[in-house]
């Protein structure tokens, strides 16, 4: 704020002065100029009284001759100072103005504000560094779960989304570039509460640059970036960027997790999801042979992943010399002719993975006319082509913004779930589906929420009280109701992180030590309740011995009376 | 030689000057301290403090607040002869604000000081 003030102190210098002198040289002259009181003797006005009247007189107010009428000479005077000092206060008025108007010295004003206002976040937040659609997604849903976000997008239009969206908390914004790392800095890279930041822009070389910075300024922060170069995601990986997202490797090991173990893919989206949503039954993509209608990045991703599974695949891409595909038929796949080079009547499903949303549902449609039973995968590039998608209704609909947003949430909201989730993927199909009809069983069929707790004295004093004095608590206790204990709480603990060791689906008997950290899905009324437990030692008592034991001196001594 | 310099020179000398004209006299002699001085000094003292903005240097920071101090203490004797004259006795009047200029001059003798020390300073 200082060098604001600054600034418009050192360019108003010149008309300040300009309005002192011409002020001082009326007002002496007023004094000096000879007039006359009501009874006719000499009279000569104050300082004071010249001041007053100047004052009134520059700024256009003109209150009149007082206090009494000004003779000849005075009156004189008067005129010439209407034009000394109404002209350079005029001018004065017109320089602030413009000053105010000033776009560098308005830029000035907003980064200094949104500066202070991440300065002034007394909660952990996030630094998003773009607005666009899957941050954007990930901003709302932080933002529901009473995240703090703090926004750097270097194009206007879409911080005007931002202005316009409604928000539970004031999420601080700044037009910017993220690269520059003085706008890192200003966005909180330095503050002690900030918790991560993620660059999604779509641009690989960006997000390198901004992971670059973000580690090279702060290197414990944990840093999310988008990355859909191999390059440079291992040249991510080599500064340390903590999680790097390709949504195309990621919706290529999906679409495998789906041919192979339905079961677990549930089990992903399900706790990836936004809490409160209802997910459909998803159906398995049937085994035989694919055609792929596109060779890029996508189009690798998922040749690659089905045939890990043992699925043939056939090629159709317009360029095969630019994507490197050797074994292809060439052609963009929109026209009959090369669907049906392709065999497409005996294939048993059709993956649309061009860059551009409409030739890829004039692909599936042209296909779908040769072969009505076939399973389609179509690629969303564009969210504002969702009332498109939604009209065609494919099997599978691969949005590139989803599942970023996805991934980050796994990451963001629960860092033990993104672990919770690498150990799922070993485990089998039935397995699996055990564990969802579980889940199922306990907290319906909605989308939980996941969270973690740690026990240690911040988090959970109640149970380091209770282990201290050598009773046992169990993962049992924490899923009953500490309003009554008999009731089961609408919770499952997922995982239990012990040292570094973890436990998938711990069983209920096993005993807490302190230092373990426990991942639960459940719905939120559960986690309010599984946090009275753990702060409230008193109510953990109950649940642990189901006796009451009396808080206040009265109670105690009361009692002790009556056994 | 720099004209802005001169300037900048010439305007805190002169708030020195012109404040210790006023406050030179018996201090309870309204015949010695003249109201048309008291004027040109707030005027001078004014300009003085408007050169002064904006500039960011540590001396420009201290020859600032310098400046105000005077300012303040010029400006309250002015309001108190306007206020109060005609209303209690012309010595102890005269003598407030002959004290409260007095004040003043101390913050422009500092100021004139700063000014010299760093003229020193940038010579060697």
């Amino acid at each position: 704020m200082n060098s604001i003030l600054f600034l418009i102190l050192r360019r108003l210098r010149r008309p300040l002065i300009l309005i002192i002198v011409c002020f001082s040289i009326a007002i002496l002259g007023l004094t000096l100029m000879p007039g006359t009181d009501n009874e006719g003797r000499p009279w000569h006005m104050s300082i004071f009284d010249a001041f007053y009247v100047i004052s009134y007189t520059a700024t256009t107010i003109g209150f009149g001759e007082i206090p009494y009428a000004y003779s000849q000479s005075q009156r004189l005077w008067l005129t010439f100072s209407i034009y000394l000092t109404v002209i350079p206060w005029f001018y004065a008025i017109g320089k602030i103005i413009t000053l105010l108007q000033d776009t560098a010295l308005r830029q000035a004003i907003t980064t200094e504000r949104f500066a202070h206002a991440v300065k002034q976040l007394q909660e952990p937040f996030y630094i998003l560094c773009s607005y666009g659609e899957s941050a954007s997604v990930l901003a709302k849903t932080l933002d529901e779960k009473g995240m703090r976000v703090v926004v750097i997008e270097s194009q206007q239009e879409r911080l005007n989304e931002l202005d316009l969206a409604e928000t539970y908390s004031i999420i601080p914004h700044l037009c910017a570039d993220a690269k520059l790392p003085e706008n890192l800095i200003r966005a909180g890279v330095h503050h002690p509460l900030c918790s991560g930041v993620v660059t999604l822009t779509d641009n690989d070389e960006v997000n390198l640059t901004v992971a670059v910075a973000v580690k090279l300024i702060n290197p414990d922060l944990p840093v999310l970036a988008r990355a859909e170069r191999d390059d440079i995601a291992a040249n991510m990986a080599s500064f340390g960027t903590d999680h790097i997202i390709n949504p195309y490797t990621l919706f290529g090991d999906q679409l495998a997790m789906r041919v192979h173990a339905i079961g677990t893919y549930i089990l992903h989206e399900w706790l990836t999801d936004v809490p409160g949503d209802t997910l459909l039954p998803p159906e398995t993509p049937p085994r035989g042979r694919w055609v792929v209608c596109g060779y890029g990045r996508f189009g690798k991703s998922v040749v690659e992943n089905l045939e890990r599974e043992n699925i043939t695949t056939t090629i159709i891409e317009a360029m095969p010399g630019l994507t490197g595909c050797d074994n292809c038929i060439v052609g963009s796949g929109m026209e009959a002719r090369t669907l049906l080079e392709a065999d497409i009547e005996n294939a048993v499903g059709i993956i649309a993975g061009t860059d551009n949303d409409i030739n890829n549902l004039s692909i599936v449609m042209t296909a779908y006319e040769l072969n009505p039973k076939l399973f389609v995968v179509i690629r969303k590039n564009r969210r504002h082509n969702d009332a498109l998608f939604r009209q065609f209704n494919a099997d599978i609909t691969m949005q590139p913004t989803e599942i970023i947003a996805h991934e980050c949430l796994a990451h963001m909201i629960a860092p033990l779930l993104a672990q919770f989730l690498s150990l799922v993927r070993n485990q089998s199909n039935s397995w699996a589906n055990q564990l969802i009809s579980e889940l199922v069983a306990v907290v319906g069929e909605t989308v939980p929420e996941r969270w973690a707790i740690t026990v240690n004295k911040d988090q959970a004093p109640a149970i380091i009280e209770l282990l201290n004095k050598n009773i046992s608590i169990s993962l049992h206790n924490l899923t009953q109701d500490p309003a009554d204990r008999n009731n089961r709480l609408n919770l499952v603990p997922l995982l239990l992180l012990r040292g570094n060791v973890p436990m998938l689906v711990p069983p209920p008997s096993t005993a807490l030590q302190p230092g373990d950290r426990v991942l639960f899905c459940g719905i939120p009324d559960a986690r309010s309740a599984l946090n009275i437990s753990i702060n409230n030692t008193k109510a953990l008592n109950y649940i642990v011995d189901g006796i009451e034991v009396p808080d206040a001196i009265v109670w105690r001594w009361l009692k002790n009376k009556l056994h | 030689m720099n004209l802005e310099k001169v300037i900048f020179g010439f305007f805190i000398v002169l708030a020195m000057t012109l404040n210790f004209g006023f406050f030179l006299g018996d201090i309870d002699n309204p015949s010695h301290h003249h109201v048309y001085e008291l004027y040109a000094a707030i005027v001078v003292s004014l300009i003085a403090t408007v050169l002064k903005f904006g500039d960011r240097t540590h001396v420009g920071a201290i020859l600032l607040s310098t400046s105000l101090a005077a300012d303040l203490q010029l400006i309250t004797a002015a309001i108190l002869w306007a206020a109060l004259d005609g209303k209690m006795d012309e010595a102890s009047l005269i003598t407030y604000i002959v004290s409260l200029s007095g004040g003043a001059l101390m913050a422009n003798f500092v100021s004139v000081i700063l000014l010299i020390s760093e003229t020193i300073g940038q010579r060697r």
